[in-house]
């Protein structure tokens, strides 16, 4: 082989070289190019969620969050949680699940405050200022207030059903459960009610801590005499009112108990007032099996609130 | 026996070194007291590091490479605790963060939110300038070797990729164009401002493990994971390299910073182990081998000290420019 013609070859080779990086390269690109135009698009308008309070107008609240998750940081319930790749529209922005945790609009709002950029708007300072969503009935049939079933005992009635449906002994998140149901009913026992309850179970003192401690260890007949006791006390007769008393803003009043009209309904129907800011505390604390009480986030009241 | 051993393994490591401008070479050699002056030019060494000045080695072979390392991994820390433990030293993230209460914010995710929403929050203003000045003041790229946690796993990747090719594994490491990197800038500026959306925080891999180290991994890391595996397999350091629009604001803060790396003509043997050592292969070729400038003055310069590391002579040294002439 000549000199000449082995120059010839090597510049060839260097002259195919350069066409493959130039092509990969302009692949490369083009694949980029193509990604963002798709996803840019592709992405809007999907299931609308829940934000943190203050948060602006959905398109603007996405071309404005920086994604640097500062408002999660200074969360204190941390119920802000951030998106993933997964849940599609706008990774890295906050978002809040209310049936896992509802926003309790803090004072002074932290998440607002923290916000670099302004997608969570620097104009509202209190919690009831807020627009995240509106709250709605959304089953009132499993509505427990309206039914005029007081919570704690509807809350018994399903976990002995649970109970007494499985071969098994109660699960450890049953059993939780009944302990937590338990509390309550003996924390809100009138005094002659306790004692009535420590002679029911022959336990010495009528204390808290006493009836607790004999009543974490009932088998399932005990139960059920447990579950007839409280029927016989005094709360037993309020429906259930859990909406309202955990709810963050509960002094201006955001749900009222309306009296139906229908004869069938014994309780009252909760109906949701414009002060409503749809922080989600109800939906999360809601006693039923499927939140009957739920947001709807982004929502705003026609007309808008000064 | 055991010197010119050694040079052959150096030269095998950097095919690319072998086309030097010859002439800028042999005007940095020194010329030997023994031979006769300008008479005959000095003998062109085959590779680099030919020399037997070439087999000393630096003292402190990775000392700027440890202080790095946790510089990074430590200022990672700050972020991980402030929201694991509520230590309020450094909240955030990379794309926007709070340096004891001050606000922080990274320059190309701030242009792009402004582009996006069109609407020019104070606060991120703010972030944005001290963002600004604490670059310019540390170095441009200082952020992508000291700070960014890509980076880290970037080095790694390098290295694994660099023993692959010495095993032959892979045939050979593939380039693109650096210049790639100023068209990605511009076309997700532009892309953010149409769309309204900042689009290329969706496929941030920076911000991505900035978060996950935070809080929590997520699916967002197979992102990230398989631009690692792009470039262990395919293209060494391609996104740090060619595609990193982050990279980018700094890297032009970076040409004006005065904090550079000083390259000392007289001390310098001409060895090349600077070019071997240095990550980004383009940076050093204005300065150590066609001599335009004393200090290195690409964008593209981390301040990463890998050169500095490598340097036997001393010629290399953190230097701030412009200082002598204030004082």
């Amino acid at each position: 082989m000549t000199d000449s013609s082995k120059t010839a070859k090597k510049t060839e080779g260097i002259q195919r070289r350069f066409f493959f990086k130039k092509t990969s390269s302009a692949l490369i690109f083009g694949g980029a190019l193509a990604y963002g135009l798709g996803s840019s698009f592709l992405l809007e308008g999907r299931e609308k969620r829940l934000r943190p309070p203050g948060a602006l107008e959905e398109d603007l609240f996405l071309a404005s969050c920086i994604k640097c998750g500062q408002c999660l940081q200074v969360c204190p319930p941390q119920v802000i949680l951030l998106a993933g790749l997964a849940d599609g529209n706008g990774i890295g922005t906050p978002f809040i699940v209310p049936r896992d945790g509802g926003c309790i609009l803090c004072k002074g709002l932290p998440c607002v405050l923290a916000c670099p950029t302004g997608a969570l708007d620097h104009h509202i300072s209190e919690g009831s200022e807020a627009e995240m969503g509106i709250t709605v009935l959304s089953h009132p049939e499993t509505c427990l207030a309206r039914s005029g079933t007081n919570d704690i005992i509807h809350q018994m009635q399903t976990l002995l059903e649970k109970e007494s449906s499985g071969t098994t002994s109660p699960s450890r998140k049953v059993r939780r459960q009944w302990n937590r149901v338990m509390i309550r009913l003996v924390d809100r026992l009138e005094p002659e009610e306790s004692r009535n309850l420590a002679a029911r179970f022959k336990v010495r003192e009528a204390g808290l801590g006493a009836l607790l401690e004999h009543l974490k260890g009932l088998d399932h007949d005990q139960k059920k005499s447990l579950l007839d006791f409280a029927r016989t006390t005094k709360q037993a007769g309020t429906g259930c009112r859990i909406c309202l008393d955990e709810c963050p803003i509960r002094e201006l009043q955001p749900i009222r108990f309306e009296k139906e009209d229908h004869p069938s309904n014994r309780g009252y129907l909760p109906v949701v007032n414009q002060t409503c800011v749809g922080c989600g505390v109800c939906e999360e604390r809601c006693p039923t099996e499927d939140a009957s009480i739920e947001v709807i986030p982004r929502k705003k009241w026609k007309p808008r609130k000064t | 026996m055991e010197a010119p051993k050694n040079m052959k393994i150096e030269s095998g490591k950097i095919p690319e070194l072998e086309n030097l401008n010859s002439e800028t070479d042999q005007r940095v050699l020194p010329v030997k007291s023994g031979t006769s002056k300008r008479k005959r030019p000095p003998r062109r060494p085959k590779g680099p590091g030919l020399r037997v000045e070439s087999i000393l080695e630096n003292p402190h072979p990775h000392k700027w490479r440890w202080i790095r390392w946790s510089f990074l991994l430590s200022t990672n820390f700050l972020f991980f605790a402030s929201f694991y433990f509520d230590i309020q030293i450094l909240e955030g993230t990379l794309s926007g963060s709070r340096l004891l209460g001050f606000h922080l914010a990274d320059p190309f995710a701030s242009f792009q939110v402004m582009l996006a929403s069109r609407v020019f929050n104070i606060n991120l203003i703010i972030g944005l300038l001290t963002i600004l000045v604490i670059y310019l003041l540390l170095g441009g790229r200082f952020f992508c070797s000291w700070v960014c946690p890509y980076h880290f796993l970037a080095e790694l990747g390098e290295s694994i990729h660099k023993r692959l090719i010495r095993k032959k594994i892979i045939q050979r490491n593939h380039t693109f164009d650096q210049r790639f990197k100023y068209g990605f800038y511009l076309f997700f500026l532009v892309l953010s401002g149409f769309s309204g959306y900042t689009v290329f925080e969706i496929i941030n891999p920076v911000s991505a493990l900035s978060r996950a180290i935070v809080y929590g991994p997520g699916l967002v890391l197979i992102w990230v994971f398989a631009i690692l595996a792009f470039e262990v397999f395919y293209s060494r350091r391609a996104w740090c390299r060619y595609f990193c629009p982050v990279g980018v604001s700094y890297n032009l803060i970076g040409r004006i910073a005065p904090f550079k790396i000083r390259w000392n003509v007289n001390k310098c043997s001409n060895c090349k182990k600077c070019q071997a050592a240095c990550m980004v292969p383009w940076v050093l070729k204005d300065t150590v081998n066609q001599g335009k400038s004393e200090y290195v003055i690409s964008g593209d310069c981390t301040r990463c000290g890998l050169c500095i590391d490598a340097c036997q002579d001393a010629a290399l040294q953190y230097h701030v420019r412009y200082l002598d002439k204030l004082i």
